[in-house]
């Protein structure tokens, strides 16, 4: 028989505790602590010697940075909205990070060993929930580069490296603040139980970044009067956090001290209230995170996408719910487009962000439009978004791909499936960027790019459909040999991964281009011919790919 | 229990919906102490969703759930001291040994100096003792078993929640399980647990609750329940 003690007699020993689990696994935290260094070395090495040239570059950049060029007015004009529309994403990024996993984290055996017992939740919980607010802050400060770079690229950091630096560090300042007042916001949202008021908060971070996003376009296209990116520039965090890049670069935000301060005030706050909350985060939430963090974890060692989405949607649920029905069709013909289409009013998620892509790619369209000899990156970005919201749209096509064996029962050849999967996509897609696109050209004039609107749809769901009928990632693909950029396994998979986008943006941004920079009709006429080959020929391709997968 | 006696613990009404299924639905049930209550039923009849809620683990779409007659929370001090759940544990340090695993429990439960030895029991009467060294990740499934089993008895307990405790356990580890779980309501512990195996139930249960499609479809004393179940 064994004599454990009454529940009565139990004593505090969280620190007994903790003291040993530490003793237990001292020697193993070593052996994790050296792996950690071998693989820094390895990832500095790596920068050294692929990055060297970036680095050298982004110094040259510093220290002569490009002078202005003949937009630089128009981005200065729009940076308000724009830079508020990145603080709002980042912030937007760590409210999905809450929905998973969150600041407040434990490990899957401490969840399942330490959490029903009477170990102080406090001393548990709370530095782990420092440990990623510091985790935060250092990947914010970070990511406050990526807005510097595009100012100082677009001739907004000023003439010397002084003036550069001053941006850079204000930018990861902001972006560092900005992170740590969204750690707090995430444990707030952790220790609440998953009610209506975190759905409530995830809506209106949403809304605000459509908002932000229109503004941002509007000012653009239409010169909102300078008074709209003051009344950004204080409607609140984002705001503040894109004063202080704003004024580096020479816009207008004259308080972007007081800004900053009450930035600083508030992530201070926000982080000091985070780490009280993170005792009231509930066991069962953390077994929840701790779970998705080993699945999510797993899938990504495999390198497959899929399944880290897979297993995202494992642990949060995230899947669509039967809200309506579609009436089947009699047709056979119909059978796919019915699947197709039920699946997505099944998962108004999907086709929100497919809409909200496809409204982003007509937005940037129309800013390549208006300012043709800089038209590259904005159409680059233009067909990136417009071939996402594609690929949201072919989900039943990634999961017959997936799974071949799914679509046994259909009265249609496997290879065929790609073609009947276009329709719903296609579709989708005209209405979301063909209707958009029509108004705009209806406003402006430029009615002469349609025919072209209209061709690259295909295109986009052709690059779609060529990769949700690539397969599995095969254990075959990790071999190769050593060549002088790295082992070719890398670049094997990087091109598994990219064929698609690849073969539908990179030939649509050349026909694009040069459709944008030209003024006569002729050319709009001819390379929607062209994008229309283009758009079978992926079709063909796709085939192929699900012939190939039938025959596995 | 006599009448105007405390229940340990008290079901009342308790639901569960998931969306438009109903996973459970409403079951009153309540366990004093001593008292041994098993729920039997085929695969999603709802017992392991009952046991959840009666954790504190899930909470019910409908209905209440009382301790001692306080609404019960699974983070409250007192269902973590005297409350012991079997059968959730899915991961376990890679680096720590068996009895290494135990030994954090018992010390997180403030067994202070009488630690080792309370360990050293838990693994002679699971027998796991010539397994004590070893890394849970060479363990048999049995014996894993027979690990979250020991896991319980290192611990202070006044509740006893079993997730079908006899899977992957052999017959003759499962007669082992049936003395054990006698026993500890010899001690004065109260059990709940789910099971699909008829003669466990029998061996060890005061009442046996039956549950098909999360409604309840017999319960009673377990030789006249099952045999009208049979």
């Amino acid at each position: 028989m064994i004599a454990a003690q009454a529940p009565s007699d139990i004593t505090d020993s969280t620190q007994e505790t903790l003291g040993l689990l530490r003793a237990l696994r001292r020697r193993p935290a070593r052996q994790r602590a050296s792996n950690l260094a071998f693989w820094l070395y390895l990832a500095g090495l790596a920068i050294f010697s692929y990055g060297g040239w970036l680095v050298a570059a982004i110094v040259r950049a510093l220290r002569h940075p490009p002078p202005p060029a003949a937009d630089t007015p128009e981005v200065l004009h729009v940076a308000p909205a724009g830079l508020c529309v990145l603080a709002i994403l980042l912030l937007a990024a760590q409210l999905w990070d809450a929905r998973w996993r969150g600041p407040v984290t434990v490990t899957p055996p401490t969840a399942d060993w330490l959490l029903d017992t009477p170990v102080d939740r406090g001393r548990l919980l709370r530095p782990r929930y420092r440990a990623s607010a510091v985790i935060a802050a250092a990947s914010g400060a970070v990511a406050g580069l990526v807005p510097a770079a595009l100012l100082l690229a677009a001739g907004l950091g000023g003439t010397s490296l002084r003036h550069a630096l001053a941006l850079a560090g204000t930018a990861m300042l902001s972006a560092a603040l900005l992170a740590g007042l969204g750690t707090g916001i995430a444990a707030w949202a952790q220790a609440r139980p998953p009610a209506a008021s975190l759905r409530a908060v995830r809506s209106a971070v949403a809304v605000l970044i459509a908002a932000l996003t229109a503004v941002a376009v509007l000012s653009a296209a239409l010169r909102l009067p300078p008074a709209a990116g003051t009344v950004l520039l204080w409607s609140g965090p984002w705001g503040w956090a894109a004063q202080g890049p704003l004024a580096m670069s020479g816009g207008s935000a004259p308080l972007w001290p007081a800004g900053t301060a009450m930035l600083a005030v508030a992530a201070v706050a926000a982080v000091l209230a985070g780490g009280h909350l993170a005792v009231r985060v509930p066991a069962a939430t953390l077994r929840r995170s701790a779970r998705a963090v080993g699945h999510m974890s797993a899938a990504m060692l495999n390198l497959d996408a899929r399944r880290v989405t897979t297993a995202y949607r494992d642990v949060t649920g995230a899947y669509g719910r039967a809200r309506c029905a579609v009436r089947p069709p009699l047709r056979r013909q119909l059978i796919l487009p019915w699947r197709d289409l039920t699946a997505l009013v099944r998962a108004p998620s999907r086709l929100a962000w497919s809409a909200l892509l496809a409204l982003a790619a007509t937005g940037l369209g129309a800013l390549a439009v208006r300012s043709p000899h800089a038209a590259v990156l904005t159409l680059t970005a233009a067909l990136v978004f417009g071939y996402l919201a594609a690929a949201g749209l072919a989900e039943g096509a990634r999961l017959d791909g997936d799974d071949p064996a799914r679509a046994a029962q259909l009265p249609f050849r496997f290879q065929t499936l790609p073609w009947w999967h276009a329709v719903v996509p296609c579709l989708a897609l005209a209405l979301l960027i063909g209707g958009p696109a029509t108004a705009l050209a209806a406003l402006t004039g430029h009615t002469r790019l349609l025919p072209l609107v209209a061709a690259t749809i295909p295109v986009l769901v052709g690059g779609a459909l060529v990769n949700s009928f690539r397969g599995q990632l095969e254990g075959e693909m990790f071999e190769g040999f050593d060549t002088p950029l790295g082992h070719s396994s890398g670049i094997t998979i990087l091109l598994w991964y990219v064929t698609g986008p690849l073969l539908a943006v990179g030939p649509m941004l050349i026909l694009w281009d040069r459709a944008v920079n030209s003024s006569k009709a002729a050319p709009a006429i001819f390379v929607a011919v062209l994008a229309a080959g283009l758009a079978f020929w992926l079709g063909h391709i796709a085939q192929g790919r699900a012939r190939r997968l039938r025959s596995a | 229990m006599t009448a105007g006696e405390q229940p340990l613990l008290a079901l009342t009404a308790v639901s569960r919906s998931y969306g438009a299924l109903q996973a459970l639905k409403p079951v009153s049930l309540t366990l004093a102490a001593g008292q041994c209550v098993a729920l039997l039923g085929v695969n999603g009849s709802g017992k392991s969703t009952l046991l959840r809620i009666a954790a504190g683990r899930d909470t019910p779409t409908s209905g209440r759930v009382s301790y001692l007659g306080r609404p019960l929370r699974e983070d409250a001090l007192v269902a973590r001291t005297e409350i012991a759940v079997a059968g959730d544990v899915s991961s376990t340090y890679p680096d720590l040994t068996v009895q290494e695993h135990l030994l954090l429990v018992a010390v997180a439960h403030g067994a202070g100096q009488s630690a080792p030895g309370t360990v050293d029991d838990a693994l002679a009467e699971c027998r796991l003792s010539d397994h004590a060294a070893a890394l849970p990740g060479a363990l048999s499934s049995g014996q894993r078993q027979a690990m979250q089993l020991a896991a319980v008895l290192v611990r202070p307990r006044r509740l006893l929640i079993l997730d079908e405790p006899e899977q992957r356990l052999d017959p003759g580890a499962r007669r082992w399980l049936a003395g054990l779980l006698v026993r500890e309501k010899d001690r004065g512990v109260t059990v709940l647990l789910a099971t699909h195996h008829a003669e466990l139930a029998e061996a060890v249960a005061d009442k046996v609750i039956v549950l098909l499609d999360g409604d309840v479809i017999g319960h009673g004393p377990p030789a006249e329940t099952l045999g009208g179940i049979r």
